[in-house]
């Protein structure tokens, strides 16, 4: 069988390769995501404190402005 | 693409001693009766390159443990060493008493290949045939999505759902609108207006601290604290702190009545939900069987249970109709369960916006003033307000498998008219206190600057947050969006691909059957957003039809699971081009297992192929198919003292004799003679054309030496009466007390010594040598195919050694 399908492997490389191209999403949030599947630590965990971290970054800017 | 050159297994299962497969990157047919050690062959493989095997990974087997021969020492490693086509690969895996893992390729390639090898299909046993026909439609989805490396795939594409969901839920509970407008309604008391901008807050407090005359302009927040600070006189605090103390009062009841009417509405849904969930009881205390059906077809499915009965009711049944059975209540079960998932979320998001009103109650009753005599009746009053609220809490600790019911909403009620009373009553506290000053005014626009600027940065926090998680939302839903859509295109792809294999195959096999177009379709849920199962359909006889199980018979239903396996290795095997059939025809009749052996060899021809057997007549069929391509066939065996072992050669097992006897090693030795004496006279009965009673193809091969001698005997005596029947040596075997036993010999009482075994080899190699010619040209059996006609005699292929023989 020639084999012009893709693989699982196949879909999740082309989908972040092409990740920050999604309309609508946040480019910081995304490049976050990128981050974790690059490093290998793409996990619920892994994400929800990578979420968490930039809401808190974000929140204590505005802390910071509002001081 | 990677071929084996050579397999050795030593102490794995029911391989003892080494056992070494020498293929040369060719096919090869291995036939073995039942209990001669097939399956060690496969399991070995398969722990080599999944590091487990699937049949024994119960908890209560555990593959480790059931991996080493019983026999085996605590010194003696268990093994399987194979060598490959790319010499890189070579590796020897091996586990030690204790069941430490050693592999001795530690090189980067070698664990890149192992990587890739333990996602390929590379083995294939009869019991994991039905696995994909007979699974729900769930599991069809999961599995070939396991085969296609789609598992990565689908757990992404479930946390991106997951977090779509959550931060959706998590907006909702956290209630920002309303959240906002209380601290507007706020800025709206003590400024006069909504504020919008930083700027227009600024513009507004200076307005507000003008009749103070300080000279100073507020233009940030920390100028605001500290005219804040420059203006609370030291006298006025303790009316400032209870005015605070007021309005924070009114300000947390506010938040709380606000979430009192969410509470309500998310509790009558679940109220709802719960209740229709819980009228089929019956069923839903079913769901504790859940795990236990999975788990009983799971055993089945292993076959763990080879006999047609139920393990556990005992009861005779069908193995096929008891696992389709098991199918449809586990499918049944499963989307009560998702009703049951759906509930306890309800109770989830009730919880979580119970949990914010519920902290915010309990901060404010740690305040110190609540403590002085003046507060006993709002303290009281709040209390009621959080032992409301924690009714709502008791409600979702009630166990749905229990008899208890959910208390009604209508009786389940938060007093919201002493909530706003409350409000009512601190706020006009609060002005009655500020009121009481009114000629002082620091403490007027103090207080007011506190609640304004507080509020409004409370505001500010709420606003970002909320913009934060709507953008964090939106994201999960864009990128979750663009990934199914990824998914559904590749997996559309390869299921009209991947069909038109199975077709291909199917066919092959059973031609013209009128089972045609076979096809993986897959299934959307309810909503049409997400795919929840995969199912084959198909024409018969023009119509179509799925799924296949309430049609097709076992033997089409295996046919489909080969024809499933074999596309799949065609499309995914990447880095090994090899793979193991184990017995996978036991259900085939002669056709089908004909044009199964035709399809392998001519469809995966470029492939090595290890199929292995335990049916003499599929060997046979196999065995034709197989030389004329050039593979290799050998029969397995076991015994006590070894293990499986490959059968030995006939020269070698002369030797082994020889060696025992110059040794004087008594120990098998009977045995061996006997069984060169089987197959000898075998070649002799057959070329004599020696006449035995008939049996079938798999008993045909159980005749003992006695019965062969006897036949050869017969038939000599008869047509060979003058001659032959003169110069052979059959009646001293049919006298010796050797030759008495059955095949293994392990139930005779005989006591065989050396010179017995001596005398007995002796007369063996005589009756062979009666019958065969050792000339270097010559080396063949008097047959009849040589039979001289002019001279009436039987005779070897170049004449040296005939006999007189009347046909």
């Amino acid at each position: 069988m020639d084999n012009p399908i893709k693989s699982g492997k196949d879909v999740i490389n082309d989908f972040f390769a092409e990740i920050l191209n999604v309309p609508n999403a946040d480019e910081k949030t995304v490049q976050k995501l990128v981050d974790l599947y690059g490093s290998g630590k793409f996990t619920e965990r892994q994400i929800v404190n990578a979420m968490d971290e930039l809401t808190q970054a974000e929140l204590k800017k505005i802390e910071k402005e509002d001081e | 693409m990677n071929k084996i050159k050579s397999i050795n297994i030593t102490g794995i299962r029911g391989v003892k001693e080494k056992l070494p497969l020498n293929l040369d990157k060719k096919s090869i047919l291995i036939f073995g009766e039942n209990g001669t050690g097939k399956s060690s062959l496969t399991d070995a493989l398969e722990w080599f390159y999944k590091d487990k095997i699937e049949h024994l990974s119960s908890a209560e087997v555990g593959t480790k443990n059931a991996l080493r021969n019983v026999f085996l020492s605590d010194s003696e490693e268990a093994k399987v060493e194979i060598l490959f086509a790319n010499k890189n690969l070579d590796n020897e895996k091996a586990i030690s008493h204790s069941l430490n893992v050693y592999n001795s390729n530690s090189s980067k390639e070698f664990y890149n290949y192992a990587i890739q090898s333990s996602n390929e299909n590379l083995i294939l046993r009869y019991r994991d045939l039905i696995l994909f026909i007979t699974a729900t439609k769930s599991e069809k989805l999961t599995y070939l999505q396991s085969i296609i490396g789609f598992n990565e795939v689908r757990e992404m594409r479930a946390l991106l759902k997951k977090f779509a969901g959550k931060y959706s839920k998590e907006i909702k509970a956290a209630g920002y609108s309303n959240k906002k407008s209380l601290q507007q309604s706020v800025l709206m008391e003590c400024l006069g207006q909504n504020i919008i901008s930083p700027k227009q807050f600024f513009d507004v407090c200076n307005k507000l601290i003008e009749p103070l005359k300080l000279g100073r302009k507020i233009s940030s927040y920390k100028e605001t604290r500290q005219i804040l600070k420059s203006i609370e006189e030291k006298e006025d605090t303790e009316q400032i702190e209870l005015i605070s103390f007021y309005n924070k009062i009114a300000e947390v009841l506010a938040e709380i009545e606000v979430d009192t009417y969410e509470i309500h509405k998310v509790y009558k849904t679940y109220h709802r939900s719960f209740t229709e969930l819980k009228k089929d009881f019956d069923k839903l205390s079913k769901l504790q069987l859940l795990k236990l059906l999975t788990e009983g077809l799971n055993v089945l499915k292993k076959d763990l249970v080879t006999d047609n009965f139920c393990p556990l009711c005992q009861q005779d049944k069908n193995k096929i109709v008891l696992i389709k059975e098991l199918t449809k209540r586990i499918e049944d079960l499963e989307e009560l369960e998702k009703e049951q998932r759906r509930v306890y979320q309800e109770a989830e998001e009730l919880s979580s916006i119970l949990e914010n009103s519920l902290s915010s109650i309990t901060a404010l009753l740690k305040e110190k003033l609540l403590k002085e005599k003046e507060s006993v009746t709002i303290l009281k009053k709040l209390q009621n307000v959080k032992t409301s609220l924690t009714a709502y809490s008791e409600e979702l600790k009630r166990d749905i498998l229990s008899k208890e019911e959910l208390t009604e909403p209508s009786i389940l009620v938060i007093n919201k008219k002493e909530i706003k009373e409350l409000i009512a009553e601190a706020k006009k506290k609060a002005k009655e206190i500020l009121d009481s000053q009114k000629g002082n005014i620091k403490i007027q626009i103090a207080v007011k600057l506190a609640r304004a600027i507080e509020a409004y940065l409370n505001h500010r926090r709420i606003e970002k947050e909320q913009e934060i998680l709507t953008n964090r939302q939106i994201t999960f839903d864009a990128l979750y969006s663009d990934f199914i859509k990824r998914q559904e295109e590749a997996l559309d792809g390869f299921l009209k691909m991947f069909s038109s294999e199975i077709n291909k195959y199917y066919n092959l096999m059973n031609p013209g059957e009128k089972v045609e177009d076979i096809k993986l379709i897959p299934i959307k849920n309810k909503t049409g957003e997400e795919l929840e199962g995969i199912t084959i359909g198909f024409k018969f006889f023009n119509k179509r039809k799925t799924p296949p199980s309430a049609l097709l018979s076992e033997s089409h239903i295996n046919c489909l699971g080969i024809s499933f396996f074999l596309a799949s290795v065609k499309a995914f095997n990447k880095s090994n081009q090899f793979i193991v059939l184990d017995d996978v025809i036991s259900s085939f009749d002669s056709n089908h297992r004909t044009r199964f052996v035709r399809m392998l060899v001519n469809e995966f021809d470029e492939h090595q192929i290890i199929l292995l057997t335990h049916e003499k007549d599929f060997f046979d069929i196999a065995s034709s198919e197989a030389k004329r391509k050039n593979w290799l066939v050998v029969s397995l065996s076991w015994t006590a003292e070894k293990g499986t072992s490959f059968e030995t050669p006939l020269v070698d097992l002369r030797a082994t004799i020889e060696q025992k006897l110059t040794t004087k090693n008594t120990d098998g030795l009977g045995n061996d003679i006997r069984k060169y004496g089987e197959r000898q006279l075998k070649q002799i009965a057959s070329n004599i054309e020696a006449k035995v009673v008939f049996r079938f193809n798999e008993q045909n091969e159980e005749r003992m030496l006695n019965e062969l001698i006897s036949a050869v005997q017969g038939t000599v005596n008869k047509h060979s009466s003058s001659d032959l029947k003169n110069k052979n040596n059959i009646d001293s075997i049919l006298g010796s007390p050797l030759l008495i036993g059955n095949k293994t010999s392990h139930d005779t009482t005989f006591k065989e010594n050396i010179a017995d075994l001596e005398v007995f080899w002796d007369d063996v190699k005589q009756l062979v040598k009666t019958f065969y010619c050792g000339d270097e040209q010559c080396k063949s059996f008097v047959a009849m195919k040589f039979y001289d006609t002019a001279k009436n005699q039987i005779r070897c292929k170049c004449g040296k050694v005939c006999y007189d023989w009347k046909k």
